[in-house]
């Protein structure tokens, strides 16, 4: 046996083609799952702390509790002086809106106006701060991963923003809560959606250079390295049995080789994901 | 102390840089690529409850072999490993020769199949071996010698090869 082959032979035994993305993305939701779980934990603790304070403090308790009774009241009260009524009531000079408890309000709509700093927008007459505790995304466990599709980085007049501000709308201007989508509009249906994720490249061609070590190759620009990673032929349930006429172990000047990569081609060097050929040109 | 960006960012580095050996290291030991993969995984989410501090690549790429290890072990104890009885992995897509060769390292025991796979596909030296496998060397020299010899026996070849002390 030489060293070579059972390395070589380690080298091609098949694992799974998304091995790593499927653990990345198994990694990231137990990183989440660690987060929320620390959160409500932290969370607890505040409201038992809360607790017992209040314990301590039962009368300032009461006092509150009634102070908010009373709050209540007067909010029924001015909501049933709103309801609608057949005949159309006058303007009055109400300034202050009827509710004053803190409620949670849509921010839905399209940009008109974006502040010179790019962190203020304006939706309908509604001026919209984006602060450093606004959170951004959909959150969640069976949230989708977050895109830049739907949630760009800069906020731009044409765009469609939804999200909610727990703050009082009707000052015309707020810090928003949570921003759900931030996207650019659609300009036309036909156009289909931009890919996303890894592509692959061809590696197809005449070998115009080899290296000194043999494990690389030269393809029109393109500079490939044969690394142990690199899977080598066909494979499949259906693939021919490998032949060395085929794929032929060492890469020379004239071989006429063919494979994919994953790897930016841009950078003029890559590694290939696999090769399945590597042929002498027929005489 | 990571942060988890810097966390992410690292783990999906030695996801990049060391899943294959891993995996490899875990169907060594396990006979089985879905179970190395399986192993694998558990080795990552580790690393990630974990958060281990390094001093180099080097030293990461120990921790993480030797988290396979031991996770590969502790699978193999486990009761429904042992009760169950796997179809052999297939290979028969590999060159003669390799095939040939694979199948008589996994036909090991594998005190003597580790260190040879440790040697000869991840290219560590006995002493390297020694210190993942937490053994002296002198002992991890044996296993590497009865290994070739029974090796020898099977396949032939390894007469004039020598492992660097």
């Amino acid at each position: 046996m030489k060293k070579s082959v059972y390395k070589s032979a380690m080298s091609r035994v098949k694992t799974s083609e998304d091995f790593k993305e499927e653990t990345y993305q198994k990694l990231m939701q137990e990183l989440d799952k660690t987060t929320q779980t620390t959160e409500t934990n932290h969370s607890n603790q505040k409201e038992r702390f809360k607790m017992e304070r209040a314990k301590k403090k039962t009368l300032a308790g009461w006092t509150v509790g009634i102070a908010a009774c009373a709050v209540l009241s007067v909010s029924i009260f001015t909501m049933n002086q709103n309801a609608p009524t057949v005949t159309p009531q006058p303007t009055t000079g109400i300034t202050q809106p009827p509710i004053s408890g803190k409620a949670s309000v849509n921010i839905e709509g399209v940009i008109s106006e974006v502040s010179a700093d790019g962190k203020s927008f304006k939706v309908g007459d509604l001026w919209v701060t984006v602060a450093p505790e606004t959170e951004l995304g959909i959150k969640g466990p069976t949230a989708a991963e977050p895109s830049e599709e739907l949630l760009q980085k800069e906020f731009k007049v044409g765009n469609i923003v939804t999200g909610y501000t727990s703050q009082d709308v009707s000052t015309g201007k707020v810090t928003a809560d949570v921003i759900y989508n931030n996207m650019a509009p659609q300009k036309d249906a036909g156009v289909n959606p931009p890919t996303t994720g890894k592509a692959a490249v061809n590696i197809e061609g005449v070998i115009t250079e080899v290296s000194v070590d043999g494990n690389s190759f030269k393809v029109g620009d393109l500079w490939v390295t044969v690394t142990p990673d690199t899977e080598l032929g066909i494979g499949g349930p259906t693939a021919a049995e490998p032949s060395e006429e085929l794929l032929q172990k060492e890469f020379k000047v004239g071989n006429i080789v063919s494979g994919f990569t994953t790897e930016d081609v841009g950078t003029g060097k890559v590694n290939a994901t696999n090769i399945y050929n590597n042929m002498v040109p027929q005489k | 102390m990571y942060n988890s960006l810097e966390l992410n960012e690292s783990v999906r580095q030695a996801l990049d840089l060391h899943s294959q050996s891993l995996i490899k290291i875990a169907f060594a030991y396990l006979k089985n690529i879905a179970d190395a993969e399986e192993v694998a995984q558990e080795v990552f989410l580790a690393y990630l409850q974990k958060r281990p501090v390094f001093e180099n690549s080097e030293h990461e790429k120990a921790w993480l072999i030797r988290t396979t290890i031991n996770k590969s072990k502790n699978m193999l104890k486990t009761g429904w490993f042992k009760s169950r009885n796997p179809v052999p992995e297939d290979l028969s897509y590999l060159p003669r020769e390799e095939n040939d060769v694979l199948q008589a390292v996994l036909a090991l025991d594998k005190k003597y199949r580790i260190p040879i796979h440790l040697h000869y596909y991840e290219g560590y030296s006995i002493q390297e071996i020694a210190a993942i496998l937490q053994s002296k060397p002198a002992t991890v020299g044996t296993w590497l010698a009865r290994g070739r010899l029974i090796l020898k026996e099977k396949i032939g070849g390894l007469e004039d090869e020598e492992i660097c002390l």
